[in-house]
């Protein structure tokens, strides 16, 4: 415990000084981007790992956290606080309009309404000219500012991201040491036996799924106003495929394995500058081999 | 104009039509689910296979539309029955989201490699019947949209007889209704599934034979059809074949008239509404719980 606890401790020290030794843009680019994934990892962890749920609706409160985060401020131009949390509150109404009506059903309408429902919003972005702009996307979206004080500089961008990243898994880590969350953890391993004693399954799957929603979509408008530019790609399948390597390669129902995971798979495509579609092509023959040969690392 | 009747008709042949597409596009997600309990993610993008094979086969190797379509719909049949052999048949014991993550690899395996292959350029594959078109009292049908609508009525009768009175279709029925007791008087549920499989990709097979000519082609075609056949899954009751094709009629028709008399974005959030408000009002769908295949 005390190795892991230096080993924490070095990669602590490392993340809070790493502006001091490292200038080059790309690589805090890379940096911050990596701390945005931080907070998606935990997202989709408390409902796949923690809750046993495998949900694929982690795009939807992405590109729902985008949106609204990126309409708020460039049509009303309020503070980032203020929009980040109407950013939250949305991904929470969506994830109960998603999961509300399909987690009574069943795991299989679950899983199944997670992927519809999220390929219907990107499609709803793509038409609905008049608010999204379409297929032009959404230009120009301003730094985050908070109490008057604009997030601007990559240092002081680095400092937001990681920041996110810290709060994200100080959040995961209070809900998971809560008594829901350790209701999450009774109702992934042994429904029955949750149920038996008093645990309401279906209303704790709803939580963690909206709590996870929150932080999905935090993440899509930190993401929007660092880009800067979003269009219905937000809502693309490619955050889920890569948030789905990150957290079960990293280790679901653990709180560092998927932090683990969000570092190694921002950083590895870019070191091996792999085209997107190698990259995606090398990830689905990982997925499957975990699902062929290690089928019990899937679900913790 | 919104009201006049000519229009309306013509809405309500343009809906029947795609929605004839929609019920055979879903129609072998439906199969796979009633029979196997299984829930196949891969099922857009083995869409999308089919599209490239039928554009391989008519382009590059030079074959007529018909032939390279009956040489799809079999070759299909054969990519079905290994999906079932890697992925399905193995993980029939686990709980079910293996199979929703193994069909979910696949299918970014599938898609990747074809943007590989293809490159991302749309691309076209042309058919006979695109040309043809009926005024039928001012309201227009095409001839390829009657080909779907054909192949529909041909798939599902074909689908209906031989799950009526087939050796294996009695075998597949079976499983749907007790996997276990199959066991017990000797159906091996394995081939039951590794049929099941191949047939369910030979109908989509089917469905990118004679929808993919209306559209382009490209790498990611398959995720349009996928979001509506799951919504037409769910609308229809989950592994209800029946459900399925009632289901893909209506959604079509519902996207007809939300698109003429409103907009594009009406039409576009209808599956979502429709298969919301089935949930809450008729969680087991259009046509009940009991399990019909």
């Amino acid at each position: 415990m005390s190795a892991r606890q230096a080993a924490g401790g070095v990669a602590l020290a490392i993340a809070l000084t790493l502006p001091l030794f490292v200038k080059s843009p790309y690589i805090l680019h890379i940096a911050i981007v990596t701390g945005i994934y931080m907070v998606l990892v935990q997202s989709l962890n408390i409902v796949l790992g923690y809750c046993g749920l495998l949900s694929l609706a982690s795009p939807a409160f992405f590109g729902m956290g985008a949106y609204v985060a990126t309409l708020l401020a460039l049509k009303l131009g309020w503070d980032s606080g203020v929009t980040l949390a109407l950013a939250a509150f949305a991904g929470i109404v969506t994830a109960v309009v998603i999961g509300f009506p399909s987690l009574r059903v069943s795991r299989h309408a679950f899983v199944i309404v997670t992927l519809a429902a999220t390929l219907l919003l990107q499609l709803v972005a793509l038409n609905w000219e008049d608010v999204t702009r379409g297929s032009l996307g959404l230009p120009d979206i301003p730094a985050p500012r908070f109490f008057g004080v604009a997030v601007t500089s990559r240092i002081a961008w680095y400092y937001f991201s990681a920041a996110a990243a810290l709060g994200a898994l100080a959040a995961t880590w209070l809900l998971v040491s809560s008594r829901i969350g350790r209701a999450m953890v009774a109702v992934r391993d042994n429904e029955q036996l949750a149920l038996a004693c008093g645990i309401d399954a279906f209303r704790t799957r709803l939580f963690a799924f909206c709590f996870s929603a929150a932080l999905g979509a935090i993440a899509g408008g930190i993401y929007a106003h660092f880009i800067t530019y979003i269009d219905p790609g937000v809502f693309g399948f490619s955050v889920t495929e890569t948030l789905l390597i990150m957290v079960i390669l990293g280790g679901p129902g653990t709180l560092l394995g998927p932090l683990a995971g969000a570092v190694i798979f921002t950083a590895l495509p870019e070191i091996l500058r792999l085209a997107p579609e190698m990259r995606s092509l090398i990830y689905g023959v990982i997925l499957l081999a975990v699902v062929l040969y290690h089928p019990r690392r899937v679900f913790a | 104009m919104a009201t006049d009747p000519v229009f309306l008709a013509q809405l309500a042949a343009n809906g029947l039509s795609v929605g004839l597409g929609y019920a055979l596009a879903a129609i072998g997600l439906a199969l796979i689910f009633g029979i196997v309990g299984q829930v196949n993610f891969a099922h857009g993008e083995l869409y999308m296979l089919g599209a490239f094979l039928l554009y391989w086969a008519t382009q590059r190797l030079g074959l007529p539309y018909g032939a390279a379509g009956v040489l799809v719909v079999l070759a299909m049949g054969g990519v079905g029955a290994l999906l079932a052999q890697i992925v399905i048949v193995p993980n029939l014991q686990r709980s079910f989201e293996s199979v929703v993550l193994g069909t979910l690899a696949v299918g970014i395996i599938l898609q990747n490699a074809v943007r590989l292959i293809f490159g991302a350029t749309p691309l076209d594959v042309s058919s006979p019947f695109e040309q043809l078109s009926f005024d039928l009292g001012g309201v227009l049908v095409f001839g390829q949209r009657l080909l779907v609508g054909a192949a529909f009525v041909a798939a599902f009768a074909g689908l209906s007889a031989l799950l009526r009175y087939t050796e294996m279709g009695r075998a597949m029925r079976a499983t749907a209704q007790n996997p276990d007791a199959c066991l017990m008087v000797g159906i091996d549920t394995r081939r039951v599934t590794r049929w099941t499989t191949a047939l369910s990709a030979a109908l989509i097979g089917l469905a990118a034979v004679v929808i993919c000519p209306l559209f382009d082609l490209y790498p990611n075609m398959g995720t349009d059809v996928v979001i509506k056949s799951f919504a037409v899954v769910i609308i229809g009751g989950m592994g209800n074949v029946w459900g399925a094709a009632l289901a893909g009629i209506a959604l079509g028709l519902a996207e007809s008239y939300a698109g003429g008399l409103g907009n594009a974005t009406m039409r576009d959030a209808i599956a979502f509404v429709l298969m919301i408000a089935m949930l809450l009002a008729r969680p087991h769908g259009l046509l009940g719980r009991t399990v019909r295949v």
